[in-house]
């Protein structure tokens, strides 16, 4: 066998093992509930069914949770429901459309509602002709003749 | 050593302040003396954080480890060039490098304006040094770099080793994503403060713009880089196969990328109609705001992030430095609101015009989506009381038809003439990329694909490049006709001619390639599987057995990694080999991927590790089809951005106008 | 020893920084008061020019090209309006110089004909000296 400098290290990798078990948790149907709730391990944007930690200190128990729930014949809400009322909406990946969580939504699309307003705003406010003090035509001719020598110069 | 490099830290913050206030006085007072002193401090300060910075440096690189910083992100076993970055490895060191960045800047701003721009020159100083002074008030006080290791009483303590480097950051990509984001960050003060001196001494005409063109694109390109460096360490480095997960800290560097594609969108309406100007100075203001909000969220821990710099005092005076600063920008702002007033109306709807009124509209839909997102955790703890999770999904259904309505424009604008398009040239133009688009559309559903958001952004892929071609194409036959060259030499001459706008049409192909790449992530595969070595198992048309397991160590880090065999259709395809570390310093366990890169698809093996009881390891396998095309898209967005460097040919000739019978230099200066 | 070179970063600094002597203030670049009105100028030509070439490649209908034409010249007619305007008010005369060409002095070399863009002691192409011997 190969030797090692420091077996205390070497003990470490054979100890930093995965739980037996880790991987039979992702399944498609834990995955299909997982999508609807948040990871909450702090490190991660992901849900329960896309972190890829697979011995993640949040995702793991829930995975494990759902799994138990769902061969005891539980439906997804149902699922979903209880893990709100542990740890609360932030449980759930996606903001709720109820309460507060509509604002999750609700506020870009207001925002982009306000720009096009203001788009129309500037285009109707810009879009007057005398916005911008217009020469007249008797002024513009006394020009013209510079007009014409400075634009002859481009080929 | 340590005094030295705190001294020069202290240093530096008083000649900012004197240069603050040299310059203002020189500019109110007229005394071109104070205005000059005010530059030396300048070129002082920098002097002075170049030199903090290098007694740093060295002190990681010779490993003073009485050092506290020196002792927490460095090590004897890193290689030199971790050494060197661990520079910005941590909370003190990164604001000392971001100062180092900052002062060089303006160094470079004073050098290159000796002579000119001398009457809003005082008031570019004043900005950048304000900054520069909030950024040195940080490290001289609240995180100095220079701190030493000390028991209870006064002695020093030198503790022979330090901790190393956060391994996830020992990677090449890491060594450069940082300064280059940096980079990226502190360059947008330069376009600000030209912008603000400018709107102070209401300097006529636009020259603040001209003036910097290039800073504007070179920073916008540091970001881009940043950012995409970022995304590259996260996909081969993570071990998730993401790219992008919807972080706040890659949101906050998202943010002010996005604002700056718009200000160097919006801005050429400032340049060839002088509309829009308020909002130009918004743009650019947002996007320097943005880079410091960005790093006062990466740095104060208000909402959590993989991009863990500790907890720290720090935060509230960010809040107070960009409150202050947003609140003097607004009212200079709207104290000269008469001397923004646009030049010209607008002729048309249908026009290049209101093109780009949409593509800033969408820009900053997906700037304030986003900001929204990263914050309202936050905020709705704070008004609702509850705190509500907001995660990639969220983001990803807000932004994809944001991203495919850009991309949309993106094909659209460039065909619209300026001022007005009439129907009839719209049909010309459109006709064929809209044939085209759909064509696509209807030959990927024959292949069986049926993924809605995949097909839309590949159709417009199609629709934009089909623009693109065309643009260069009949651009091309017109030069062929007039100058009779040949194909190739009439490309680059009309790429020369006006290196902006093909440049730009380039960045857009770059875009084009990394929207394929995105496309691609609806039909990513993947498995978790524990297996006996030499057993196999499928992938999508692989099939991946595990023949070996391997142990080894170095000085840094001991290893484990498993060989992994991939066939197709029986056929040997490539040998992967996945690795397990777990560095000694931090006995922190890090995982490093293996990847086969093709155009089509990546095959992404991730050695997870042994089961516990098994004793068998378990593998993640992914395919992610079309990733490559996202980083080669950033290889032809850098050749865009470089042509866009490039001066045009036909550059702006003009006669001037001279004033008869004085030199120029008596001539009373309009105001 | 490290108080003598800070002293001397602390008195360095101060010096450089303090003491600006009249002959070391830099002269300001001359700017023309009508430097703007030349910028607007030149913007106008650029568009005119951009509008030329789009209508070239026929991305624009003869009619939007003559309306927008026309559109330009009132633009410039405003601008040399301005420029009259701000003459007046300076109370000067001016003269419109004609912008420098662009091209680069060309070197031939005397003994094969080769030009180059750069002045050179020898010819690149067959080494012999560039500058034509007495």
């Amino acid at each position: 066998m190969f030797r090692l400098r420091n077996s205390a290290l070497a003990l470490l990798l054979a100890g930093y093992c995965l739980a037996q078990s880790s991987s039979q948790y992702v399944t498609p149907e834990i995955r299909r509930v997982g999508s609807k709730l948040a990871c909450l391990c702090g490190a991660c944007k992901n849900t329960v069914a896309t972190c890829q930690m697979l011995e993640c200190h949040y995702s793991l128990p829930a995975r494990q949770t759902i799994a138990k729930l769902q061969k005891e014949g539980a439906a997804d809400d149902k699922i979903i429901d209880g893990f709100v009322q542990r740890e609360g909406k932030k449980a759930l990946a996606e903001p709720p459309n109820e309460g507060f969580g509509i604002m999750a939504i609700a506020a870009p699309v207001l925002a982009v509602a306000a720009g096009l307003g203001l788009i129309l705003w500037f285009l109707r406010r810009y879009r007057q002709p005398g916005v911008v003090p217009a020469m007249t035509d008797e002024e513009v001719r006394q020009y013209q003749d510079q007009i014409d020598k400075e634009f002859s110069k481009l080929d | 050593m340590e005094n030295i490099g705190a001294l020069s830290i202290l240093l530096a913050f008083c000649l900012t302040i004197f240069a603050i206030a040299a310059s203002l006085v020189g500019a109110w007072k007229k005394k071109p003396f104070l205005i000059v002193s005010a530059e030396r401090a300048v070129i002082c300060v920098w002097g002075l954080v170049t030199v903090a910075s290098g007694l740093l440096i060295y002190a990681l690189m010779t490993g003073d480890y009485r050092l506290a910083y020196v002792a927490a992100h460095s090590n004897k076993a890193m290689p030199m060039i971790y050494k060197f970055s661990a520079w910005w490895g941590g909370q003190e060191g990164s604001l000392l490098m971001w100062n180092f960045i900052l002062a060089t800047y303006a160094l470079v701003v004073v050098l290159q304006n000796r002579r000119k721009h001398r009457a809003i020159m005082p008031y570019v100083t004043t900005t950048m040094m304000v900054t520069q002074a909030f950024f040195l008030m940080l490290i001289a006080f609240l995180v100095p770099p220079f701190q030493v290791l000390s028991t209870g009483g006064k002695a020093i303590v030198d503790v022979g080793d330090g901790q190393g480097l956060n391994p996830l950051l020992q990677y090449w990509t890491m060594v450069i994503h940082p300064p280059t984001l940096y980079l990226g960050y502190v360059g947008y003060i330069v376009p600000f403060a030209f912008a603000l001196g400018s709107l102070i001494t209401r300097q006529p005409g636009d020259s603040w713009i001209f003036t910097t063109r290039r800073w504007a694109i070179v920073t916008w390109l540091f970001q881009s880089t940043g950012i995409l460096l970022g995304a590259g360490w996260a996909y081969s480095v993570l071990g998730w196969g993401g790219y992008w997960g919807w972080d706040p800290v890659e949101n906050a560097s998202f943010l002010p990328w996005l604002t700056s594609t718009a200000f160097l969108h919006s801005v050429t309406m400032q340049e060839k109609k002088g509309m829009m100007k308020v909002w130009n100075l918004v743009l650019v203001a947002s996007t320097f705001f943005l880079c410091i909000f960005g790093t006062f969220l990466t740095r104060s821990g208000i909402v959590s992030s993989v991009h863990a710099f500790a907890q720290s005092p720090i935060g509230p005076y960010f809040v107070a430095f960009l409150t202050v600063t947003i609140a003097i920008t607004i009212l200079l702002i709207l104290s000269r609101l008469d001397y923004l007033k646009s030049e010209a109306p607008l002729e048309s709807v249908v026009s290049r015009e209101s093109s780009f009124l949409f593509n800033n509209l969408i820009l900053l839909a997906s700037c304030f989506a986003i900001l929204w997102g990263t914050l309202f955790p936050v905020i709705s703890e704070a008004i609702a009381g509850e705190k509500i999770s907001v995660d990639a999904p969220w983001f990803n259904r807000v932004n994809v038809p944001i991203g495919l309505a850009l991309l949309f424009l993106t094909g659209v604008g460039p065909l619209l003439a300026w001022r007005r398009s009439t129907p009839d040239n719209l049909k010309r133009n459109f006709l064929w990329p809209t044939i085209g688009m759909v064509a696509t559309i209807a030959g990927l559903m024959a292949f069986g694909i049926s993924h809605f958001y995949a097909l839309l952004s590949l159709g417009l892929c199609t629709f934009v490049t089909w623009t693109i071609v065309s643009e260069f194409w009949k651009g091309t036959m017109a030069i062929r006709q007039k100058d009779g060259l040949s194909f190739v030499p009439a490309v680059i001459e009309l790429t020369h001619r006006n290196t902006r706008r093909y440049g730009g049409y380039i960045v857009h192909m770059g875009i084009v390639m990394m929207f394929i790449g995105f496309s691609g992530a609806a039909f990513n595969q993947d498995t978790t599987v524990e297996v006996k070595v030499g057993d196999k198992f499928p992938l999508g048309r692989y099939e991946i057995k595990v023949s070996d397991i391997k142990m080894g160590q170095n000085e840094n880090y001991i290893w484990q990694n498993a060989i992994v065999e991939a066939t197709v259709d029986g056929k040997p395809f490539a040998t992967l080999t996945p690795e397990r570390r777990i560095y000694e310093k931090s006995q922190q366990p890090v995982s490093m991927v293996a990847i086969k890169r093709q155009l089509n698809e990546d095959l992404y093996i991730n050695f997870a590790g042994m089961g516990s009881e098994s004793q068998r390891p378990t593998i993640q396998a992914y395919v992610f089809p079309l990733v490559s095309w996202i980083w080669a898209g950033y290889w032809v967005l850098l050749f865009g951005s470089l042509i866009c460097l490039v001066p045009a040919k036909v550059k702006m000739q003009y006669a001037r106008t001279e004033v008869v019978g004085v030199s120029t230099k008596h001539v009373p200066a309009t105001k | 020893m490290t108080i003598a070179i800070a002293a001397l970063l602390v008195f360095g600094v101060l010096i450089y920084t303090l003491i600006v002597r009249p002959g070391s203030l830099p002269e300001p670049e001359p700017v023309s008061p009508f430097r703007h009105v030349d910028e607007a100028k030149a913007r106008i030509y650029e568009n005119l020019r951009d509008l030329q070439f789009e209508l070239r490649l026929g991305k624009l209908s003869d009619e939007d090209y003559a309306r927008t034409k026309l559109d330009l010249q009132k633009e410039l007619a405003k601008v040399l309006a301005d420029a009259d305007k701000l003459k007046a008010e300076l109370g000067v005369q001016t003269t419109s110089k004609a912008a420098k060409p662009k091209a680069a002095p060309e070197y031939v070399c005397p003994h094969c004909g080769k030009k180059f863009k750069e002045a050179m002691k020898f010819c690149g192409s067959c080494g012999k000296p560039m500058e034509a011997e007495a």
